[in-house]
Order: structure tokens, then C-alpha cells, then sequence
């Protein structure tokens, strides 16, 4: 793995194991339950299955005799975890110390509102696990229990199947991200698991747990994890190109979102988007009657209503920014739009603009938060022709 | 005059850009009378939506002026514009908008003729592309 890596690990702590017997997920519960036991936190949030048994839900609890039913590695992701975050850190920081488990993308998600002021992390332990990725809601709703399967594959393979969002298929922050626990199992033999604290508070509470000290595990996990991210990154690369194709230029745009039915699902379901009321729910975001007539006379036909490319322009220009590539807006299209495809190729490039990678720890400043004195100055060189000719005492 | 004339808004901060256009108007320096004016507080208020907006609306180019760099009456309100704008300008050339009907420009409250000069280049420049057909839907 990267060294950066490797010496960020080094500062938070030796990397702990656990042996294996109970498999990965009957070792995050068992771990999970000794931190509570241990008074190392309050509380925990974790996936449980609802009764219809089709989905997923977020629940928080204290007693550690429902453990049994919590399920750590859930085939689906029906809530964005840094949404359930926000809920319980929106106006300060939570009463309880909360530990809280989710895929790397719902923690960098967090990141990203913590950024925004929207997720308070300072009484939560955030805990990732190496994610092979998410069934799509619909296959998962579908037939539940082949989607299980098909997910039990996919995590002893490390990668994503058929039935995966796109964006699982195309993501490379699947692993360690900068969450304060993280469970490695991708590539150790025998359903070993590594435990690695991520942050000062995370070995802390690992500390106090008297588990084995797990080096020996390391290089066998750094060495799957980069063999799958590479192949990820290629994925990666392809489904780029193809977006990139698809939706160039106005007609490549209309095409794609032409069967945009308006319900804004992709805008609800996004973790970052927060603001309580959003312009293109607002009033003022609708076109006057007079103004759609005067345009469809200018123009010879109009559609309506008018705003379906202004809106995901809109969305990729407010969002592109803190887009973690999670994939909830393509889940939540009921007309199957590759949204989350969009939105992870135009966020690469505008994120890269300003050398900004999202959801890494909330230490480092939104891009539109910090700017430098002497910069872009591509941004008005169009009128640059005309500075030049201006006179010089002016 | 049935020839048609490029309509254009203009997006100007109150502190320098609104104030050099009115210096070019009491100076009676001429420009095109084809912009319409819009006094922001900041060039930093203007929202991306703003510009979507205005095009989709049917205007055929966009003009966004604030204060120099350095100048700003808010300290860094136009440095952050320069970063959203960095942002707003490769997406709409990437949906298929001309890159000479979004402009953005710097003018102080002391360079009246340079907004003569800015506005004639922006009105030359959106002239040239013809009417703005595009975020609404080809005719």
C-alpha cells in the first residue's frame, strides 16, 4: 500500500487481529459489543434488517443483547450513513459517544457534512470495513435472498458483481478511509480479520481491549487491497470514457437526461445535499407563464417544464465539490439515469481543479471555504483582450 | 431595427463594478445599450444558479464583473467567486454552452471607460455566436 499510508497508521497505532473462528462480521459484532462493555462508548449505530426483510435501517442502541440481530456488512445502502449521522449531530455534538459502523463511502459522506456543518464527529467513533460494494435497491428488493448471496460472493472476492451499483464498480476509497477503527478481511486467509486504529481516539479504545497484535496480517491485505483497487481503477477509467462520450456537448446532456421524470429522488437521496429549502423547490426556481410562451415563440417549440437540465447542471455545480461517488442518486432514479456516473466524472475533474479529494478528515477546508491570492486567472482571461486595451492610467 | 441584438446581463458588485458603469454613464463614455443590469452586494453573491438561470431564461450571454483582487469591500468575497466560477465555466462548456457567453470580468469603481470597453468586447463577442438556443431545449 501507499507509504503515506502506511506512516498515518504508524502515528495512530499498531494494527490489532483478530483470529479467525467467527468470520469477519461475527468479529465486528464481538468487538463491537466488548467496546461497549468496555465503557469505551455509549452507543452503537449499525444496520439492522427491517421486518419486511427487503431493506435496511439505521438503529442505534445501548443494549448489547440486540447485537445478535445487527447486520455489519449490509448488501444494500437504502440510507447514506452520513445522512443517519447528520440526524444525530445536526445542531451539536451528540450527548452520547457513539460508535458507528458504515461502508467507507458513508464515512467520507460524514466528512463531507462535518465540512459543511452539517455532521458534528466529535463524539463519534467512525468505523469502516473493506467494502466489496452495494446491490442496487431495486435487484435487492426484487429477491433478497439471491441478492445476499450474491453480496456474501462479492465480500469474499473483494469486488463488486453484476447486480452492483455502477459506482461500487468504479470506486477506489473502498478500504481505509480516515475513520478512527477500520476492519480489514479482504485477502486474509481462513476469515482472519485485522482491526487498525485510524485516529488517536480509535487506539485509545482498541488499547484497552487486549488484542493480538496483528503486523504478520498486514502485507497479505495491503497487497489485495492494492491488487483490487487497481482493478477498480481501470473500471474506473472505462466507465469514465464512456460517460465522458455519452454526455458531451448539449445533445450528449439531453440524451442522457431526457427521461427525467422531475421527482428530484436523486437530490433527496444524496447525503450531501442539505440545504433545507433547495432553489429548485423554491418558488422562484419556476418559469413565469409569460416567459415560457415568449421563449417557445423565440424558439419554435419549448419543452415543460423547462428546468430538467438545469437542475442536474445546477446539482453538479453546487455538489460536484463534496460528491463522495456513493451512488444513491442512481439508486433512487426510478427511470434508471446513470446520475451517480455523471456526477463521479464531472466531481473528478472539478475536485482535482483544486487539488481537493472529498471525505478525507474533516480537518481540511472545502475548496469554496479557501482560495489563494494569485490563482485561476484563466477565469476572466476572456475579457483579458479588452483589460489590455484599456488605457493604462486607469 | 429588426436585426437582432444580442441581449446580455450583467451581474455587477455593488462597491466596484455597478459604480465604474455608473462612472461610464456620467462620464458619457458610449457602449452598447444591449446589457441589462443587475446590482449584486458582492460578486461572491452569485450563485451558478444565477447564470443557468439567465441563459435559460433567454438571455444570450452573461457578464459577471466584481472588484479586483485585493480590492474586495467584503476582503475575499471575489476570490471565492473566482473559485466557483473556476468551477461553473468547463461544466457549461461541457453541456454545450459556448464559453464566450459566460464572461467574467474585474472592474473598479475608477475605470469607467475600461466598462465601456468590457461591455463593447462581451456584446462583440456574443454577437458573433448568434442567439442563444441551448439549456432550453433546440428549437
Amino acid at each position: 500500500m501507499i507509504s503515506g499510508e502506511e506512516e498515518r497508521m504508524d502515528a495512530a497505532g499498531i494494527p490489532y487481529m483478530i483470529r479467525p473462528g467467527k468470520g469477519p462480521e461475527g468479529s465486528v459484532l464481538d468487538l463491537l459489543g466488548q467496546l461497549i462493555g468496555s465503557g469505551g462508548a455509549d452507543a452503537l449505530l449499525l444496520p439492522f434488517r427491517v421486518p419486511s426483510g427487503d431493506s435496511f435501517a439505521w438503529i442505534m442502541f445501548s443494549d448489547v443483547s440486540l447485537l445478535k440481530d445487527a447486520v455489519p456488512f449490509p448488501a444494500t445502502m437504502p440510507v447514506q450513513g452520513g445522512r443517519a449521522l447528520r440526524s444525530l449531530t445536526r445542531k451539536e455534538k451528540g450527548k452520547l459517544r457513539i460508535i458507528a459502523l458504515m461502508r467507507p463511502c458513508e464515512i467520507r459522506a460524514g466528512m463531507e457534512l462535518s465540512k459543511l456543518g452539517q455532521v458534528n464527529t466529535e463524539n463519534l467513533i467512525l468505523a469502516s470495513y473493506d467494502c466489496p460494494g452495494a446491490v442496487k435497491l431495486e435487484d435487492y428488493v426484487a429477491d433478497p435472498v439471491s441478492c445476499d448471496s450474491a453480496h456474501s460472493e462479492m465480500r469474499s472476492r473483494g469486488e463488486p458483481s453484476g447486480n452492483a451499483r455502477s459506482a461500487c464498480s468504479t470506486c477506489v476509497d473502498f478500504s481505509m478511509v480516515d475513520a478512527d477503527i477500520h476492519f480489514g478481511y479482504f485477502g486474509i486467509k481462513d476469515g482472519g480479520m485485522l482491526v487498525l486504529p485510524g485516529s488517536p481516539a480509535g487506539r485509545a479504545l482498541l488499547e484497552g481491549l487486549n488484542l493480538e497484535e496483528g503486523r504478520g496480517l498486514l502485507p497479505q491485505w495491503e497487497a489485495e487491497i492494492s491488487r483490487l483497487a487497481e482493478r477498480r481503477a481501470a473500471t474506473r477509467e472505462e466507465t469514465f470514457r464512456e460517460t465522458a462520450e455519452r454526455i458531451s456537448g448539449f445533445d450528449g446532456m439531453l440524451a442522457t437526461f431526457s427521461n427525467c421524470i422531475g421527482c428530484h429522488n436523486c437530490q433527496s437521496a444524496c447525503p450531501i445535499c442539505y440545504c433545507r429549502l433547495c432553489y429548485f423547490d423554491s418558488e422562484v426556481s419556476r418559469t413565469d407563464p409569460e416567459a415560457l410562451i415568449t421563449a417557445a415563440e423565440k424558439r419554435g417549440g419549448i419543452s415543460i417544464p423547462p428546468d430538467r437540465i438545469m437542475f442536474h447542471t445546477g446539482r453538479l455545480a453546487h455538489m460536484s465539490l463534496s460528491c463522495v461517488s456513493c451512488g444513491q442518486c442512481s439508486d433512487a432514479c426510478p427511470v434508471s439515469i446513470p446520475v451517480a456516473d455523471v456526477f463521479s466524472f464531472v466531481a473528478e475533474r472539478t475536485q482535482r481543479a483544486f487539488d481537493y479529494k472529498s471525505g478525507r478528515s474533516d480537518g481540511e477546508a472545502l475548496p469554496l471555504r479557501r482560495f489563494l491570492k494569485n490563482e485561476l486567472d484563466g477565469v476572466h482571461e476572456m475579457v483579458k483582450d479588452a483589460e489590455s486595451e484599456a488605457s493604462p492610467n486607469e | 431595427m429588426s436585426e437582432w441584438q444580442p441581449r446580455i446581463l450583467a451581474i455587477l458588485c455593488n462597491w466596484c463594478s455597478y459604480a465604474g458603469a455608473d462612472l461610464a454613464g456620467v462620464s458619457r463614455i458610449q457602449y452598447p445599450p444591449n446589457i441589462r443590469v443587475v446590482r449584486v452586494p458582492c460578486s461572491g453573491r452569485v450563485d451558478p444558479l444565477f447564470i443557468l438561470k439567465s441563459l435559460q431564461a433567454g438571455f444570450d450571454g452573461v457578464l459577471v464583473s466584481g472588484c479586483h483582487p485585493g480590492d474586495c469591500h467584503y476582503i475575499s468575497g471575489n476570490y471565492v467567486a473566482r473559485r466557483r466560477f473556476a468551477i461553473l465555466k468547463p461544466l457549461l462548456e461541457f453541456v454545450g454552452i459556448e464559453p464566450d457567453r459566460v464572461q467574467f470580468s474585474w472592474i473598479s469603481a475608477g475605470e469607467g471607460e475600461r466598462f465601456a470597453t468590457v461591455v463593447t468586447k462581451v456584446v462583440e463577442d456574443v454577437r458573433k455566436l448568434g442567439p442563444s438556443k441551448r439549456i432550453v431545449k433546440k428549437a
